[in-house]
């Protein structure tokens, strides 16, 4: 598919990965406190639990259970494509403990509650030949 | 809270009012509350400005609707708890002894924010690029599945609100003929199950509260009841695993659990204490999870209480009488202050059509963006 093989940068810096090769899930980039081992997302610099001013960079996910879910009979501000004029949003934990709110691929229909995710990039828009992507989450049974 | 009144109130009509200014309609706003005070703008010695969309300095101009006089002008800003937190800064004024008269205006054009925040955030990350319906969707969904709710108990709670909403002059949405659960649930889907009318409008709007030392108002307006805020809390989160750190809107539940009992507290009042609340019901998902969260009805009942009409004008305990967020409106700064002229109005016996009977004492709750929780009580006295 034409979409996957130009070069793929993040909507915005600093909150997930983009691994150069487009089968590898991508990653959500957060903090782990030094002193409680608490995780959040996205990273941070004083622990919002303990107050330790030392926490760790680490990478989150892919995979997280949805905890909750909606879907939007909306645009998806920002995007250039027809397939966004709805979207889904799900709130996804993840296994060490953040709860994310992140947009959802496919129809209302593929989601229950408790069911497993997988992370995934989405092109948003082309700019200077790079696609534009967002992170998103799908079922692990529709990859 | 000590020796704190609400003296006067006033409101311009929530709507859309596309040629009028902040000023135009703060300043309507303001004259009217100083009238129903008795006051004249000379008396006020400070004011407090709520807005969230106007552009810096709007308070102190828009202050000057209203004359030259010097006074002190502060803004405050709380986003959907902007009146409230401006209202709860001015009865602090009052009760520490360092005014006697305060006036809090709030104003706002969500219409105009609609308009810029689609030009200028970055549109593509997270909350901005997901409409805050969104969110509050969620909350339903997840009690969907817990609860076993259904969509026809949000679909009551809206009908409820705009068939209060109609009785109201100030409210926004004045629905010709009664509201029935079925045309709730046929309106435009907005974020399921949320349709167009569980969730508020955007709209442009006034209000302004007059507090001071409550001997003012017996003295002005011998006969009138005085209404005492007699408790405010406002608190911010506390970390819970599963904390939502981008998008949040909808804040955790706790915030207004912990924030109740401690108006409660502060007031040597309980929920079964309360004639009439308002709560900040942008979406009816809300509404229904305040029931249980302010402590109206305990965990779990919340839909029983919805199907009995618990928490309709005659039932147990009155909600949203003016229409709540989903029919007066919520321009954003007003918004907390309209809830202050309902419960004054409701508890002075002026509400008209939609007086609750009796009513002596009243609760208002605000959150604001999420991450802040407002409420305070009034009482009678």
């Amino acid at each position: 598919m034409a979409e996957a093989s130009r070069p793929r940068v993040p909507v915005k810096e600093g909150y997930f990965t983009v691994p150069s090769d487009p089968a590898t899930p991508p990653r959500l980039l957060g903090s782990r406190c030094d002193d409680c081992g608490e995780h959040f997302f996205p990273r941070r610099a004083v622990c919002a639990k303990c107050l330790s001013r030392r926490t760790t960079d680490v990478e989150l996910g892919p995979r997280g259970t949805l905890y909750s879910y909606t879907f939007v009979h909306f645009p998806l501000f920002g995007s250039m494509r027809v397939e966004h004029v709805g979207y889904g949003v799900g709130q996804v934990d993840l296994p060490e403990g953040p709860r994310v709110q992140l947009p959802l691929a496919g129809k209302q229909e593929d989601y229950r509650v408790g069911m497993t995710l997988e992370a995934e990039l989405e092109p948003l828009r082309e700019e200077n030949g790079r696609d534009v992507v967002i992170i998103r989450f799908r079922p692990v049974e529709a990859r | 809270m000590k020796d704190v009144a609400v003296l006067g109130v006033g409101m311009h009509r929530f709507g859309m009012w596309p040629d009028k200014s902040n000023g135009d309609m703060g300043r309507e706003a303001g004259l009217a509350a100083l009238d129903d005070a008795g006051l004249s703008f000379r008396d006020v010695q400070a004011a407090y400005v709520g807005y969230i969309f106007a552009p810096v300095m709007s308070a102190a101009r828009t202050m000057k609707e209203f004359g030259l006089t010097g006074l002190p002008v502060q803004h405050v800003e709380n986003a959907s708890a902007t009146g409230s937190a401006a209202f709860r800064e001015a009865c602090f004024a009052v009760a520490s002894g360092r005014h006697d008269v305060v006036m809090v205006l709030g104003f706002d054009k969500m219409t105009a924010m609609i308009q810029s925040s689609a030009q200028n955030t970055d549109p593509a990350w997270l909350e901005d690029s997901i409409l805050p319906a969104g969110f509050f969707a969620m909350w339903a969904t997840r009690r969907m599945h817990e609860r076993g709710t259904k969509p026809e108990h949000l679909a009551a709670i809206a009908a409820k609100n705009f068939n209060n909403g109609a009785l109201n002059p100030m409210s926004q949405r004045q629905a010709s003929e009664t509201v029935t659960v079925e045309k709730v649930l046929a309106s435009r889907m907005v974020a399921w199950p949320l349709t167009a009318m569980m969730s508020c409008p955007i709209g442009d709007g006034a209000a302004c509260a007059i507090v001071g030392r409550p001997e003012i108002a017996r003295r002005l307006l011998p006969g009138r009841p005085v209404v005492k805020v007699v408790a405010s809390a406002l608190q911010t989160e506390r970390y819970e695993r599963g904390h939502l750190f981008i998008g949040p809107v909808v804040g955790p539940a706790r915030m207004s659990v912990d924030t109740s009992r401690a108006v409660y507290e502060e007031a040597g009042l309980g929920p079964e204490d309360m004639d009439l609340v308002q709560v900040h019901d942008a979406f009816a998902i809300e509404e229904l999870e305040y029931y249980e969260l302010l402590g109206l009805c305990r965990g779990g009942e919340a839909e029983a209480c919805i199907e009995r009409g618990d928490f309709a004008r005659g039932g147990r305990v009155a909600v949203s009488t003016d229409g709540g967020l989903i029919a007066r409106g919520h321009p954003g700064g007003p918004t907390g202050l309209a809830q202050i002229w309902e419960t004054t109005l409701q508890l002075r016996g002026e509400a008209g059509k939609r007086q609750v009977d009796g009513a002596r004492v009243g609760m208002c709750h605000m959150m604001g963006g999420g991450s802040v929780c407002a409420i305070h009580i009034l009482a009678r006295d």
